[in-house]
């Protein structure tokens, strides 16, 4: 239990939107990759209790089980971000130089240029991600009116669309990989906490973005 | 007239062009649709028709389309790789000359089975190939896009764009399309660890249907069992010839609907019945030799049902994230 001072760095609506996501993205990539169909080949399916992942019906209906909140959570998301004025995850000119400076100095160890709530390479990670997410989410709702009976769609635009959807997926599972990779460097642990909890220690805040004006937990 | 009425208009007389075309034409089957028209194909095959070609060395329908289609018969490069991590591929390279099957090199084939009708054995042929589904779940589930659907309704693998993991042949409720090693676009990637070779099944002659002819099978059957045509002209055909022998018809509900309608006077309940003790005494259970399931289901029918939620569930989302805002405004937060 810290008795350190917290402020609120995730609010319980920003929790809600990044488990969210997570929890429907990872359902997605199961059942996404069980699509390819990759069980049944590399013999995942062999193993005990996992004989359901090389049948198709399964995978599918959680791949859109997946798709559903996903696509519920995204809304949520947009929606509020822009009623409730909430853009400071979107990039801004010159992120991509920060960025540079921010990661180098995180690795050396020196200390980074001040920032405000969001560092330019948090902002740029999640136009990353949220870019990827809009692209398999259009992609894959097109492939889920192509699906219904009487619905025709030109088979190359479909050929394309699948090509899309499928370099969204590689490009997704690389986000990821990337996003869990930032919490190899110790600065970027505190945040780990606080997608869980919601709140970071004060003094963290105060140092790595002097330019933030932290609302007190509890408050 | 209304928007939607015109545009209904619109499309009926499109269709009904094409099967006058069709007619002028006098092609078999009642018409097959001018070159570049949308009307869906589709064919009867009446079982009281086709004897299998008795006495022939091979069915003349599998004959023909062996013969049509020899040039794109595939032609792996061997050795074959086995399916790492497994210890095994699918070859039918060196059993080209099988025509009791459906292979890679044999897109169609006829059953032959024999069924016990009030008491008496009676043998029924059946000739096999590729239905050509109205929503097929080959082409929908294929995760490389390598299956298309002809605006004829006739459907297609690409295998320029087919990796092998013969999930099409896994959903189709026929298990029609079928695997070679060897071949297809993963033999430029790294074959040694992903993909399977391509898939092959009957194309439905679409070269000859979109030039206005009809399929090659049909044009070789000396019987006559097989009619091609537009596909409600044959739904309607298949349905005469069921009432005038008090038969059945395979085809029309199943997998959500065929362009491939049966006509036997024999229930499908037997025949199906019948492949599967064949099979069965035979041993046989690899693919290529499909059952008759009447009345199946379409994979995507549960997944379907689904896609509607896909449409509600967001607006949950919608109305919370309106809530939720007004609420933050309210209160004047920072981020």
């Amino acid at each position: 239990m810290t008795t350190k001072p917290q402020v609120k760095r995730h609010t319980t609506s920003d929790r809600f939107v990044h488990w969210g996501s997570a929890l429907s993205i990872f359902l997605l990539i199961f059942s996404g990759i069980g699509q390819m169909p990759m069980y049944k080949r590399y013999m995942l399916a062999e193993l005990p209790g996992m004989a359901w992942s090389a049948d198709y019906g399964i995978t599918l209906r959680m791949h859109y089980l997946g798709a559903i909140v996903l696509v519920t959570v995204a809304l949520y998301h947009i929606v509020l971000s822009l009623r409730a004025k909430r853009l400071g995850l979107v990039p801004q000119k010159g992120d991509l130089k920060e960025s540079v400076k921010i990661i180098g100095a995180m690795v050396t160890g020196k200390p980074e240029p001040p920032s405000g709530k969001f560092l330019a390479e948090q902002r740029l990670a999640y136009a990353f991600i949220a870019g990827t997410v809009a692209l398999l989410i259009l992609t894959g709702l097109l492939k889920v009116a192509k699906n219904l009976p009487g619905v025709s769609i030109p088979y190359e635009v479909m050929w394309w669309n699948t090509m899309l959807h499928n370099i969204g997926t590689g490009l997704i599972i690389f986000g990821i990989i990337a996003h869990l990779a930032a919490f190899l460097l110790k600065p970027n642990r505190p945040l780990v906490k606080s997608m869980f909890t919601g709140t970071v220690d004060a003094e963290y805040a105060h140092h790595r973005h002097p330019l933030w004006k932290a609302r007190p937990a509890g408050k | 007239m209304t928007e939607m009425s015109r545009r209904g208009f619109l499309k009926r007389s499109l269709t009904a062009g094409a099967v006058g075309a069709g007619i002028l034409y006098g092609l078999p089957g009642g018409g097959v649709a001018a070159a570049g028209s949308y009307v869906p194909m589709g064919s009867v095959i009446d079982l009281t028709k086709c004897d299998g070609c008795k006495g022939k060395k091979a069915p003349l329908c599998v004959s023909a389309c062996r013969t049509k289609n020899a040039d794109k018969f595939p032609e792996p490069e061997k050795p074959i790789m086995d399916y790492w991590p497994q210890k095994k591929h699918e070859d039918w390279s060196d059993k080209r000359d099988l025509t009791s099957r459906l292979t890679p090199y044999n897109w169609t084939y006829v059953e032959r089975v024999t069924v016990e009708i009030d008491g008496e054995q009676e043998e029924v042929s059946v000739p096999r190939r590729c239905m050509h589904c109205e929503n097929p779940t080959c082409m929908n589930i294929c995760p490389f896009s390598a299956v298309e659907q002809h605006a004829e309704g006739i459907v297609e693998i690409h295998q320029t764009s087919c990796m092998g993991g013969a999930k099409c042949r896994d959903v189709c409720p026929w298990g029609i399309p079928q695997r070679q090693a060897g071949v297809g676009p993963y033999m430029d990637m790294i074959p040694e660890y992903l993909g399977g070779g391509a898939m092959f099944k009957c194309d439905g002659c679409v070269n000859l249907v979109k030039q206005g002819q009809s399929p090659a099978c049909q044009t070789a059957c000396p019987k006559g069992a097989i009619t091609f045509g537009p596909r409600e002209e044959m739904r309607a055909l298949a349905h005469k010839r069921a009432e005038e022998i008090g038969g059945y018809i395979y085809g029309e509900s199943e997998n959500g609907g065929t362009s491939t309608f049966y006509v036997s006077k024999v229930p499908f309940e037997k025949i199906d019945a019948a492949i599967r003790k064949a099979k069965a005494d035979a041993k046989d259970d690899k693919p290529g030799r499909p059952t008759m399931p009447v009345n199946i289901g379409n994979l995507l029918d549960t997944p379907n049902g689904m896609a509607l939620s896909m449409l509600i569930a967001p607006v949950a989302g919608i109305a919370a994230a309106v809530v939720g805002a007004a609420k933050i405004m309210k209160k004047g937060e920072e981020e």
